[in-house]
């Protein structure tokens, strides 16, 4: 008797709804960071299991592409908030609002 | 040769190509290709016409067709050239006459900045006239036609820094703009309503395939082309002015070859304007109106080649009474008599303006003869010619113009002919006196011009001097009337109610008189010709100002159209500007609000992010 899919979709979106709360109140641009992290392995969780319930692995190999994406994406997020961190002394992003109106 | 006749206007295109982009570093080798390249014309012209000469009379038209330049549909024109007695007569003209004025010009611009881009223009120039009259079909002509007036521009404002020059060539541009438009409008009626455009096929199906009204429509169309390039009423204001050109391009455009254009396409459509009748006398009016009006304006300038300028006019409109006579080898006959005279004359004035260091006013000339004594004898032979002294030229050219007239049971036509006869001797016999005769008003001493401007205008001089006797003896028999017969007919003499003979010795006493007139008047120091002005300050107004047809242009075209400019001004100023700029400051305006939800959080574009992503997935889940 395997697991019902709705156990693994209640886990995905737990951890979504955490790493989008994480995105939002937290003001370390590490954190966030990790957090977006956390969002994404959530929809990979969901995908795998959409993979199962309908027997095929498009799913899966989407959650691949999306783990690799992800892995290059911290690369460059994280080699730029370095940089900002040397110029600025500052991780936090509350800090960063030169972009506005 | 016959074949080759599409090399005569080849050639003086290369030149023009290769002085345009190399005429820089050609230095005066420039000059010499130009001449160099239109004298070749020249001689491939010579060659044509004997092999045109060793056909039979009736056979003499050979057209060489080059290649298919538009065809759409049933519309199809060709670039083919023509060789017929009559265009064979104007390209020799043109070249011949254009060969010596290159190389008039050589000495002339010697010490002009742009001297290879002179040549360059004044090569394409030879190749649109050459174009224009070996056409061989309507829209070829008006792409020389057009050339022309392109060239004409160029040259006219060649020292486009002089504002003067600049605004003539612009005149010149827009008056001929408009009778070109018109003349294009006619060579549309001329293909909607016979098919083609080909000399041949037009006049072959006109009889047949014109009614008389689209006769006259089209032959006054093409009337109104003629009369702006030629000069004639009513668009004539633009040729005084073209004077602000380099004197070889008055030569060479506005006296010897362009403005004869007008004549030339009179003549090539004679058949049409025969078929409608009104347009020959049409024609004919222009062509005497215009030669008395300029005739009295070129007694009223004081400006040498003004003077000269309206003379060329009152010549032209000789020509075009001629025509419209139906006395077409008289008007050609004239054409090429002009040619050389009036280049003569043109060039010899430009042999005094290089002497004089650039002074045009007759009143500070006078005396010359002591220093130009060479120039002297060009111009008395160009002036006597033009005047219409027996043997010269002139005489036998416009002697059978006029009697033609009388011949033809024109009587009134005659007397004004007559008249005008007697005035063009007295305005050409004028500028002879105050330049070249009479007390020195100049102090500086007027330099001889060198041996390279003066080789081209002997070849002139002997030309205005015998080409009446060779060319054109009897009005009958001359051999340009025989030459010209298979493609203009033979014009039809009348009886006078006095007999030639008659005829020719009033010619003659009226060109002496004038002659004797001009010398009393002008020469002798006998009358204070320069206190006319302020004892006679209307009549001399109305000479000197050409009856005041170009103050009454200005007041019905040029301040109406400045008023109007001005209003559009306001429009653009006030509604179009206005809008564009209102609308930009209200976008500036709004601009203000988008930084409210712009403030630099990461964190609030997230939220907005996440809830615009909430509301699209809410939209589309409740629509499924």
């Amino acid at each position: 008797m395997s697991t019902p899919i709705s156990s693994f979709l209640v886990v995905s979106a737990l951890l979504f709804s955490i790493g989008t709360m994480g995105v939002l109140v937290r003001k370390n641009a590490l954190v966030i960071f990790m957090s977006v992290e956390l969002q994404l392995n959530a929809v990979n969780l969901a995908l795998v299991a959409f993979s199962r319930l309908h027997g095929n692995l498009n799913g899966q190999v989407l959650a691949f592409f999306s783990m690799v994406v992800a892995a290059a994406e911290v690369v460059v997020g994280l080699a730029i908030i370095v940089t900002v961190y040397r110029r600025r002394q500052s991780a936090s992003v509350d800090d960063f609002t030169v972009l506005r109106g | 040769m016959l074949d080759a006749i599409w090399l005569i206007p080849l050639l003086p295109l290369a030149g023009a190509a290769v002085n345009l982009f190399l005429g820089k570093r050609l230095g005066k080798a420039a000059g010499w290709l130009a001449a160099g390249l239109v004298a070749a014309g020249f001689v491939v012209a010579v060659a044509a016409l004997f092999d045109l000469l060793s056909l039979p009379a009736d056979q003499r038209v050979h057209v060489v067709d080059a290649f298919d330049w538009i065809s759409v549909g049933s519309f199809s024109v060709d670039v083919a050239f023509r060789a017929d007695p009559l265009s064979m007569t104007m390209t020799l003209v043109v070249t011949g006459v254009g060969a010596l004025i290159h190389m008039y010009a050589i000495g002339y611009m010697e010490h002009d900045p742009r001297f290879g881009t002179f040549f360059a223009y004044m090569n394409l120039f030879v190749f649109f006239m050459l174009m224009l009259v070996l056409a061989d079909n309507y829209l070829l002509l008006y792409l020389g036609w057009e050339g022309v007036g392109l060239c004409s521009y160029l040259l006219i404002g060649f020292w486009f820094d002089r504002p003067a020059a600049s605004s003539a060539a612009k005149k010149a541009f827009v008056t001929t703009r408009i009778g070109d438009a018109l003349m294009l409008l006619g060579i549309v009626l001329i293909w909607v309503n016979l098919g083609s455009l080909d000399f041949d096929a037009v006049f072959g199906k006109a009889a047949g395939g014109l009614t008389q009204g689209a006769a006259t429509a089209i032959s006054l169309l093409l009337l109104a082309g003629a009369v702006g390039k030629s000069a004639q009423l009513p668009l004539h204001v633009w040729l005084p002015d073209a004077m602000e050109g380099p004197t070889p391009v008055s030569a060479l455009i506005h006296a010897a070859t362009m403005v004869t254009a007008g004549v030339y396409l009179v003549v090539r459509s004679h058949v049409l304007f025969e078929l409608s009748g009104t347009a020959l006398t049409v024609v004919m009016v222009v062509g005497l109106v215009s030669a008395l009006y300029a005739a009295l304006a070129s007694i009223g300038q004081f400006d040498l080649k003004r003077a000269l300028a309206y003379s060329t006019m009152s010549q032209i409109g000789f020509m075009f009474f001629a025509a419209g006579m139906r006395f077409y080898t008289g008007a050609m006959l004239l054409l090429v008599c002009h040619a050389f005279y009036k280049a003569l004359l043109f060039l010899t004035a430009g042999n005094v303006l290089h002497g004089l260091h650039d002074e045009q006013d007759m009143r500070r000339m006078g005396g010359l003869r002591e220093d130009m004594p060479v120039s002297t004898v060009w111009f008395a032979i160009g002036a006597l010619s033009l005047a219409g002294i027996p043997p010269l030229a002139g005489f036998f050219a416009k002697d059978q113009i006029v009697s033609f007239a009388a011949t033809s049971d024109r009587d009134l036509a005659w007397v004004l002919a007559s008249f005008g006869a007697f005035l063009s001797a007295l305005y050409i016999a004028r500028p002879l006196f105050l330049t070249f005769f009479g007390r020195r008003r100049n102090e500086q001493h007027a330099h001889e011009a060198p041996a390279l401007m003066q080789a081209p205008l002997a070849v002139l001089a002997f030309l205005a001097v015998f080409a009446g006797l060779v060319l054109g003896f009897t009005a009958e028999g001359g051999r340009l009337a025989g030459f010209l017969e298979p493609a203009l007919g033979r014009a039809e003499f009348g009886e006078a109610a006095v007999s030639e003979g008659v005829l020719m010795a009033i010619s003659i006493v009226l060109a002496l008189a004038a002659v004797a007139i001009a010398f009393w008047v002008w020469a002798s120091g006998r009358v204070d010709w320069e206190a006319f002005p302020q004892r006679q300050p209307e009549l001399a107004g109305w000479l000197s100002n050409a009856f005041y047809l170009n103050q009454l242009y200005a007041w019905l075209v040029q301040h109406p159209g400045k008023g109007f400019g001005r209003a559009l001004t306001v429009v653009d100023d006030r509604v179009i500007d206005a809008a564009v700029n209102e609308v930009a400051e209200e976008v500036g305006d709004a601009s203000h609000l988008a930084p409210l939800i712009q403030r630099g959080y990461v964190r609030s574009y997230a939220l907005a992010f996440l809830l615009g992503a909430a509301a699209l997935l809410l939209f589309l889940g409740l629509r499924a």
